[in-house]
């Protein structure tokens, strides 16, 4: 049962099963890819905007944490990481 | 052997901790500059081996990748192979890792590796590593990668002798290697780091990581944003609170040494010249020093401990509607000490458009020059009382009025520029949150000490020149008796004809006179009248016992005074960020247009206040 990662409920982990890199620019997907954000990937999305509006998101991957904004997060497929 | 200094360049990812290591290398040995052609700081500095051989350091810009996807890290790149002009390549590399983000920086180390130069690897930050639960094998990492592993910690000397130790080792034992190319695709690059990253990890205990209670606070829809506000509001109180003895000393100092010159030399031109026109000129803009540091001080902590990427994620929501993104929110904090610095900080703002728009709302930030400027005119015209029954003082509601007016205005012009002239795509946001770590004390004070200095050498150039002019404009030719020095001057014709293009808005001829060579720096207004006042004064007891302040009462309306105010939030008044946005947008166009647009503003905001201040029976 796969989600886009921008609907993910946040605090859970998830999989990433495939990236549509046709819906972001190559910088974006070779800046997704440097921060380790590539299928197959096992990430924590846990904040999600501020008071203003639902942007950005931040995510857990590895030992790190990175901030991208939801429409690419809209491009990320994921299901949730094995239960 | 002797020969040529060997030059050693430090690079690695972002947060990987590289300038704690530089800084701690280098102590205060360091210079920084321009590439030639780019914009990048230049970051360079000495050091020596065990033996006193010294070694030339340089602090490349962080990056992911030898792919760059911004200015500086252009830079990296074309540094380590060899193609930057006027650099030469480095004679070896310190590949600088974060010991608790194995798996990413491993990715960029192969890069680097591949490249077949004399290589050692810092495991940098290994305390940190540690708190969170991690043991590393440094040895059996050094034996997967081919090249020496060196434990670092910024603040101990230990690593930082055996860093250098395997550097020199390295360069001199160095033959062209068979070198191993690094996977070609991403993602067996990844792999190949992950494997290592494993193969290197002795234990992972998980530690209940306290950092994610706190993110869960500090980026809190609501909460986070109040926390901000909060730091906001504590880092502007501070900066004129805390200021306010420092700048009377150097006041008062700065008084002393006019008296001092006064009582020594003969009554000449000279002395005129350096009494009225360098001291007076230069010191009243020197006294803003404490103010430029405090706020500096408060923009470096935030950034050292990993707040200012929270802020930024905080931020981004509210600048994404105007088309900016959160990356922008630091260079526009770092302008309200002054616009220069905050300029160059939009480097690190991949895009282009995004990136030219935060360059030119970035004047609009009330930056520290136009303090003595609201200060004079507040403290003459508005009432020190407090509004109602409120502990708030009317004075300083004003003051938060402006610096307001300017946040708001930069908002609106992002808004329209991003749909007219800079328009493109929707501005992308991608940036790394580094942990939260504990500022170290040596790498703010440098930090802070060059700031300093940055500032000091424009007060000793640019603004001495410009008083020195004005006052020479301002003494010749000398009047008849009975007439008016500053208006029979060659400034003060200059300034009767600019009258007539400000009177509309209500400006008078002491206004005309203090704005041509407050061109040069806003702060330059302030000691343009008051070196204008003392010649006119020259003589007259009652004149010259009376303040700035109470003249200028005596001669302006409220109106004109309010609409000096509101010029002041919009005019592109400072030759330095004309200069540095000509050099960051390589060329005349983008500083011209922010020239005109924001006269264009402050010409429309004074006389709007004028005519609504008239219109009010303040005229």
């Amino acid at each position: 049962m796969t989600a886009l990662l921008d609907r993910a409920p946040l605090g859970v982990a998830v999989r990433i099963t495939r990236i549509d890199w046709n819906a972001i620019s190559v910088d974006e997907g070779r800046r997704l890819r440097e921060f380790g954000l590539m299928e197959g990937c096992e990430i924590v999305p846990l904040h999600r905007g501020s008071l203003f509006s639902r942007d950005p998101l931040a995510l857990t991957i590895g030992r790190m944490k990175v901030i991208i904004r939801s429409r690419q997060a809209a491009a990320i497929e994921v299901e949730p990481a094995a239960a | 052997m002797t020969g040529p200094i060997p030059s050693i360049a430090l690079v690695g990812n972002p947060n990987a901790g590289k300038s704690s290591l530089f800084n701690a290398l280098t102590g205060a040995r360091q210079k920084i500059a321009n590439y030639p052609g780019v914009t990048v700081e230049r970051k360079a500095g000495h050091a020596s081996f065990a033996d006193g051989r010294p070694i030339a350091l340089i602090d490349l810009p962080g990056t992911y990748s030898l792919t760059p996807a911004s200015l500086d890290e252009a830079v990296t790149r074309d540094v380590v192979l060899g193609k930057q002009e006027g650099e030469k390549r480095p004679d070896a590399l310190i590949v600088v890792v974060d010991a608790a983000n194995l798996d990413n920086h491993l990715c960029f180390a192969l890069e680097l590796l591949a490249l077949g130069l004399p290589t050692v690897v810092a495991l940098n930050m290994l305390d940190l590593a540690e708190r969170d639960g991690l043991t590393l094998d440094p040895q059996r990492l050094a034996r997967e990668l081919g090249v020496p592993v060196v434990p670092t910690v910024a603040v101990r000397k230990r690593g930082l002798a055996d860093l250098l130790e395997a550097v020199d080792d390295a360069i001199r034992t160095h033959e062209p290697r068979e070198v191993v190319p690094a996977p070609r695709s991403d993602a067996s690059l990844h792999q190949r780091a992950r494997a290592l990253a494993r193969a290197a990890t002795l234990s992972e205990t998980p530690v209940r990581r306290w950092t994610q209670r706190v993110d869960s606070i500090v980026l809190h829809p609501i909460g986070g944003f109040a926390l901000l506000l909060a730091l906001m509001f504590v880092m502007f109180q501070s900066v004129y609170a805390a200021a306010e003895a420092p700048a009377d000393f150097l006041e008062s100092g700065i008084g002393m040494l006019q008296g001092w010159v006064v009582d020594t030399m003969p009554d000449t031109f000279l002395r005129g010249l350096i009494v009225e026109g360098v001291l007076a000129g230069v010191g009243a803009v020197i006294v803003f020093l404490p103010q430029i540091l405090i706020l500096f001080l408060f923009i470096l902590l935030l950034e050292a401990s990993g707040y200012m990427a929270r802020a930024a994620f905080l931020m981004d929501g509210l600048m994404g509607k105007v088309g900016l993104s959160g990356r922008g929110f630091i260079p526009l904090v770092s302008s309200f000490a002054c616009a220069v610095p905050g300029i160059m900080a939009t480097r690190a703002i991949p895009d282009e458009k995004d990136r030219l728009t935060t360059i030119l709302i970035a004047p609009l930030m009330t930056c520290s020059a136009r303090m003595p400027v609201y200060a004079l005119v507040i403290g003459a015209f508005i009432p020190a009382r407090n509004v109602g029954g409120t502990p708030v003082g009317l004075q300083g509601l004003v003051l938060f009025g402006l610096f307001l007016s300017g946040i708001v205005g930069a908002l609106l012009v992002a808004y329209v520029l991003r749909r007219s002239v800079t328009r493109g795509n929707a501005a992308g946001f991608m940036m790394e949150m580094p942990r939260y770590q504990w500022p170290r004390a040596r790498d703010i004070a440098i930090a802070l000490w060059q700031r300093a200095w940055i500032f000091l050498r424009r007060a000793g150039t640019i603004i001495a020149m410009t008083t020195v002019v004005l006052w020479l404009l301002l003494s010749f030719p000398k009047a008849p008796v009975g007439q008016s020095q500053v208006e029979y001057s060659v400034a003060g014709r200059i300034a009767s004809g600019l009258e007539v293009v400000v009177k509309p808005i209500g400006f008078n001829h002491d206004i005309a006179l203090a704005l041509i060579p407050a061109m040069a720096a806003r702060e330059v207004a302030v000691s343009a009248m008051a070196t204008a006042n003392a010649i006119d004064a020259d003589g007259d007891e009652a004149a010259m016992a009376e303040t700035l302040g109470e003249r200028l009462q005596g001669k302006w309306s409220l109106a004109t005074a309010l609409a000096f105010l509101a010029w002041f939030v919009f005019a592109p008044q400072c030759i330095s960020t004309i200069a540095i946005t000509r050099r960051e947008t390589n060329g005349w166009k983008w500083p011209m247009f922010m020239v005109g647009y924001l006269f264009l503003l402050a010409y429309a905001a004074a006389g709007i206040t004028y005519w609504t201040a008239v219109a009010f029976g303040l005229g």
